[in-house]
């Protein structure tokens, strides 16, 4: 079978799967008894397994099978996730990430064969289920919960009769007894599909439908959901409420095309149980029939009813994948569409007198409806930003075991949406982030303890959404920035002189960080601290339109707050004029707009500033900064102003044109400007305007 | 003619002087637009314009080369050029746009490069035109090389 075509949803599907893994066994590692997670796991490894096989990936194949088969150890119990165990397993993780690295760029696996990992793993397991110690008291842990145990033997083997080593929950159980009080059979059956069956997921579907048509299924082995998504291997298994017999059932299953065989038998409880449960039926059906006087529920349906609600299909996976750049063309229609209808309304605005109130309504709808085709566009193209920050978990385990520190990252926001293009290149800046702050940051468990503190040191990283903003913090309470320290650095490598260093405030300070090849480790970790860092965090930061700052208590740890436009492309806007100029302020960073006369700006320190309700904000003339031709002083200032983070700043425009939807373009490279300039615009009238960083002058 | 041997030209005025630029750069020419001054910019890019809905910036040939400043009357134009196939455009404003030349290889002498002279560095030689001499621009050099 030519699979080439499956490729890129094989690659898309492993990646999903292989960060499934990573997260649950990070969970595994603190519970190792939590019974969803290693049956989580085991399936998601089982269905890495089942793909990498069809797709002919031999060496993933192989791999993933001997992760399995220490996955279902753990799963029955017989070992225990120990840390040096999951240690081998993340490797061989990564390994696996590493083949779809490769199988990616070329289509092959690459050298690597992962056969240390294997080895390793081999090596567990015959250790793990002999004379190991942990295994020794890992026996006595599952011997105390006896419940769990005699419920699922899946060592036992049924052969082809999978079906008989399912467990069977209470209200399946319940269904069960119903069933017999009804005189109904309970069938257990399994499925054999054939191996070159292209649609699994449809035909488990029509084998499900056809089932139905002669009684209830109560359950099914994967779920419904995972059958329909094809997350399973070539069979599964599936109880039955029917009249009918076993052979019937099979005669009826195997009618479906490409079904290869099908095995089914009667399901019976035990004497005891089964008595137990008719004896809750018959006392809910006292109490049902208290309550509801009318209405009997005689037929089967309506019997099985509340159990069939477990396994009754989930509402279906509603989405598609679609490729980036379509989305990225239709992003730049909708750009097109609405530079067409600036230019409409500024159009129909100077022929005023002419046309008609139901033009002007008909422009208005347009708008409306630009407006809304806009942010469903951008909507489509919002991305939470877990898809980034979920490996992180893992990779503080890793610094945390590198640096012999004890550490946790704790995360909120995770779901939070971004653009897709700033999803994709705010990983590595936050990464840095995390990375400072787990080696720099944090004191070693001795030094916090000492201190008074929590030895295990703490990492934050929490998104929010601020208005037109996403902030995304990342914090630690580790032992923070010294400012002093900076300083005298600085003044070492000649960054500031002595006098400059006197002046400066602790935010300017701090500020040097974001210097180019400033670092202030002392030692060089294979971690961090060569002093390519910062910087290169500041300046994708920037050029993603974003911000970032600097907080820090000595002592009591650090606080770098990066700040994110939602989206790139299309902003609401204030128009202003400067001079003869027209400039698009982005009306997100806009506080308020004041009227001022001129002897309400003061100066303070050869600085002017306003007093606006009590707050003192210092006054930015844009004519001058923009070098614009001087305007006459008018009786009345307009100022507008702007907030950036906590920050206040008055920007002294001349005039306001209005509020604007303004599609941003890039300037180029070939102009230098300085930052002040973050991109220009077309406005209605084919003219263009800039769109100035409101960042860069606060 | 030898399609090897003879390259294709767009013959431009700037102040008196003859100039040239090679048919395989230029995009399109067009008259004068609107320039939008962009703040703090090297002083020889006049600003951006419009075109068709890209925004493109806009140099001045002349403060490039060092010549008295642009007076901009009907004829002069935009030459909207791409140092390269792949990258993005930008404008020349030149006084007037004259004609296709072809000009032969042996036609068009290399001046003798010279350090301090930046101005050499915008040229990609010299070619001869009937009487008058024609310096053909070395547009990859004029966007990236400093101006004097």
């Amino acid at each position: 079978m030519d699979v080439s075509q499956y490729l890129e949803i094989f690659i898309d599907e492993t990646r999903e799967h292989l960060q499934s893994l990573n997260e649950h066994l990070l969970v595994l590692e603190k519970e190792p008894e939590n019974e969803a997670t290693i049956n989580e796991i085991f399936r998601a490894a089982h269905s890495l397994k089942g793909m990498a096989g069809t797709m002919g990936y031999k060496k993933m194949q192989r791999l993933t099978h001997d992760m399995e088969n220490v996955f279902s150890e753990i799963r029955n119990g017989q070992m225990k996730a120990t840390s040096r165990l999951v240690d081998v397993l993340f490797k061989g993780l990564d390994v696996l990430e590493e083949f779809l690295v490769n199988i990616q760029t070329d289509g092959t696996e690459g050298k690597t064969d992962g056969q240390e990992i294997i080895s390793d793993l081999n090596k567990i397991l015959e250790s793990g289920l002999g004379k190991d110690d942990s295994s020794a008291s890992d026996a006595k842990d599952s011997a105390s919960t006896p419940a769990d145990k005699g419920e699922d033997k899946p060592s036992k083997d049924y052969g082809k009769y999978k079906f008989k080593s399912l467990s069977i929950d209470e209200h399946e159980k319940k269904a069960i007894a119903k069933a017999k009080l009804l005189n109904l059979n309970v069938i257990g059956l399994t499925v054999y599909i054939q191996e070159y069956c292209v649609l699994k997921g449809a035909r488990a579907y029509m084998i499900n439908r056809s089932l139905e048509e002669h009684g209830e299924i109560i359950k099914l082995s994967p779920s419904a959901q995972d059958l329909e998504d094809e997350k399973y291997d070539y069979d599964y298994s599936a109880f039955v409420v029917t009249k009918e017999t076993p052979q019937q059932i099979i005669n009826n299953a195997i009618s479906v095309s490409e079904v290869k065989e099908v095995v089914a038998d009667y399901i019976n409880l035990e004497e005891k149980e089964l008595e137990k449960y008719l004896n809750i039926i018959k006392n809910e059906e006292k109490q049902s029939a208290l309550s509801m006087t009318s209405g009997d529920s005689g037929d089967l349906k309506a019997k099985t009813a509340p159990s069939r609600k477990q396994p009754s299909k989930p509402i279906a996976n509603r989405s598609v994948r679609v490729d980036i750049e379509k989305l990225d063309v239709l992003m730049n229609l909708v750009s097109e569409l609405i530079i067409a209808k600036n230019s409409l309304v500024s159009s129909s605005s100077s022929l005023h007198d002419q046309l008609e109130i139901a033009f002007y309504d008909q422009i208005e709808y347009l708008e409306r409806v630009t407006t809304n085709l806009h942010e469903s566009v951008m909507k489509v193209r919002m991305v939470p930003i877990e898809n980034v920050v979920n490996r992180f978990p893992r990779m503080i385990r890793d610094l945390s075991k590198k640096l012999n520190k004890k550490m946790e990252l704790y995360m909120t926001g995770e779901e939070t949406e971004l653009d897709r293009t700033v999803i994709d290149e705010i990983g590595d800046p936050l990464m840095h982030l995390l990375r400072n702050a787990a080696d720099h940051g944090l004191e070693s468990n001795e030094e916090r303890k000492n201190q008074g503190k929590n030895p295990v040191g703490s990492i934050y990283l929490d998104a929010y959404q601020d208005g037109n903003n996403v902030v995304i913090e990342v914090s630690d309470d580790g032992k923070g920035i010294d400012v002093e320290k900076i300083k005298r650095k600085a003044i070492d490598r000649g960054t500031i002189t002595e006098e400059q260093a006197s002046r400066m405030t602790d935010k300017e300070i701090i500020n040097i960080l974001f210097m180019p090849s400033f670092s202030t480790s002392d030692k060089v970790t294979d971690v961090s601290g060569r002093g390519v860092g910062l910087d290169v965090v500041k300046t994708k930061i920037e050029a993603l339109g974003g911000d970032i700052e600097a907080k820090t208590k000595l002592g009591q740890g650090s606080n770098f707050i990066i700040s994110l436009p939602l989206t790139l492309a299309i902003i609401q806007s204030l128009m202003v004029q400067i001079s003869t100029e027209k400039y698009a302020l982005p009306l997100g960073n806009i506080q308020t707009v004041e009227n001022v006369t001129p002897d309400e700006i003061k100066m303070i320190q050869g600085k002017e500033v306003l007093n606006l309700r009590g707050n003192v904000i210092p006054v930015i003339r844009l004519g001058e900064i923009l070098d614009c031709e001087k305007s006459q002083e008018a009786e009345e200032l307009v100022i507008v102003v702007i907030k950036k983070g906590e920050r206040l700043a008055g920007f002294v425009v001349d005039d306001l044109i209005g509020q604007q939807e303004i599609v941003i373009k890039s300037i180029g490279k070939y102009i230098d400007n300085h930052k002040i300039i973050s991109g220009a615009t077309i406005l209605g009238n084919g003219e263009v305007a800039l769109i100035l960083d409101v960042n860069s002058l606060v | 003619m030898d399609e090897i041997n003879s390259k294709q030209f767009i013959s431009v005025r700037l102040d008196k002087d003859l100039y040239g630029v090679e048919i395989t750069y230029i995009d399109s020419i067009i008259v004068m637009q609107n320039i939008t001054r962009v703040p703090k910019a090297q002083p020889y890019f006049l600003g951006i314009i419009n075109l068709r809905g890209e925004v493109i910036p806009v140099m001045s040939l002349r403060r490039k080369l060092g010549l008295p400043d642009d007076e901009f009357t009907n004829v002069s134009r935009i030459l909207i050029v791409k140092p390269e196939p792949s990258v993005a455009p930008f404008g020349i404003i030149v006084d007037e746009v004259n004609e296709v030349i072809s000009l032969d290889r042996d036609e068009i002498e290399l001046i003798n490069y010279d350090e301090d002279d930046t101005m050499a560095g915008f040229s990609a030689g010299i070619g001869k035109l009937g009487d008058e001499l024609i310096n053909i621009l070395n547009i990859p050099e004029i966007i990236t090389g400093n101006e004097k």
